[in-house]
């Protein structure tokens, strides 16, 4: 994951990128980028650019809402649960007796390196 | 503790073995176990949003693991472990997906298109009130299902992504490609995910189409009404990760 780095604000209230206000972009330019933009992948410029036409415009927007929304529910509803602690304490005991038929079988050694 | 040549696991690892605390165990980890096994719960984790079903899912944990003991001399002493078992994971279930796949060789020289398609997709369903339908569903099981019925090779991307939380670069470390790969499966695999999304809405509820059975395009709403669609624009999540004054890569 990438690191956040430096300590700024939430992106809503930065001011603009060096250089002056982000010049305008277009809709199609925006919706390109829409993933790139969700994902924080934008660098600094382009960032801006997206956040300002966001602003401006009122059929963007909700392209991009529906998306948050389905990542968000991704992120944190939709994994299969994880295994329960006694599941995975099973599945445990199963690697472990298979890693040791491997290694019983003449597996390169897993020690001592 | 080393293991001697002589010393093996006993056989019933669930009879309780209490360890003598001078004698060495004969079921003491080894060095790879104690290394490995503490990341066994989020391999299964992974596996499971990997695999179509849980039993398949601890099938591929075990020969995750197995696959990383016979590489284990491969193992560099300043990897690390966890990104090395989710890739050795990572490859276990594509080949055994082989089969399954329905991987259609997206081009990866203009990904974006898939962002421009989505777009235009959830406009149109937004005008025939298909968006409408998902305003009141919560979301998580359709896209649990949606996921699950992605073709491997989109699914491992978005499971790197949106589930794992990887960036594009930790994801194109994972699936051993570049990054443009990387947005070129997750947004095609995104983009199906919202078309499945569609489908489930429609097979749910009666699409609002004015009473005609037909929705018609001159139905779309006017251009100021799309603002009800959403929250305001403040309301959007912070970007992960973004900083806009990240430096150019």
């Amino acid at each position: 994951m990438s690191p956040s780095g430096s300590s700024t604000p939430p992106p809503s209230v930065v001011p603009p990128a060096v250089g002056g206000d982000p010049s305008p972009i277009d809709c199609e330019t925006a919706v390109r980028r829409l993933w790139d933009f969700l994902d924080g992948e934008l660098p600094g410029r382009p960032h801006a650019e997206v956040e300002a036409h966001l602003r401006a415009c009122d059929r963007c927007p909700p392209h991009f809402h529906f998306s948050a929304r389905v990542q968000r529910a991704l992120r944190d509803g939709s994994a299969p649960p994880p295994p329960r602690a006694e599941e995975e304490a099973a599945l445990r005991r199963r690697v472990r007796a298979a890693l040791a038929t491997l290694a019983a079988a003449g597996a390169p050694p897993d020690d001592g390196r | 503790m080393d293991r001697t040549p002589d010393s093996r696991p006993v056989d019933a690892p669930e009879v309780a073995h209490a360890p003598s605390a001078d004698a060495p165990s004969a079921d003491a980890p080894t060095a790879f176990e104690r290394l490995m096994l503490p990341h066994l719960g989020d391999v299964a984790r992974f596996a499971r949003a990997l695999a179509r079903d849980p039993g398949a899912a601890d099938d591929l944990v075990q020969e995750t693991y197995l696959q990383a003991l016979r590489g284990w001399h491969t193992f560099r002493p300043d990897a690390d472990p966890r990104r090395w078992l989710f890739t050795i994971c990572r490859n276990a279930f594509l080949r055994g997906a082989r089969r399954e796949l329905r991987y259609v060789a997206a081009p990866d020289d203009d990904p974006e298109l898939e962002a421009l398609a989505a777009a235009r997709e959830h406009g149109a369903a937004l005008r025939d009130g298909t968006a409408r339908q998902l305003d009141h569903l919560d979301l998580a099981p359709a896209v649990a299902r949606a996921l699950a019925a992605l073709p491997a090779h989109y699914r491992v991307a978005v499971v790197l992504v949106d589930v794992e939380g990887c960036d594009y670069a930790e994801a194109a470390a994972q699936l051993g490609t570049a990054v443009g790969t990387v947005r070129s499966r997750l947004f095609r695999g995104r983009r199906l995910l919202q078309q499945a999304l569609y489908a489930h809405a429609r097979d749910l509820g009666v699409v609002r189409d004015g009473g005609a059975g037909v929705a018609r395009p001159d139905d779309a709403p006017a251009p100021g009404a799309a603002r009800r669609e959403g929250p305001p624009v403040e309301a959007l999540p912070p970007p992960r990760g973004a900083s806009p004054l990240r430096p150019q890569p």
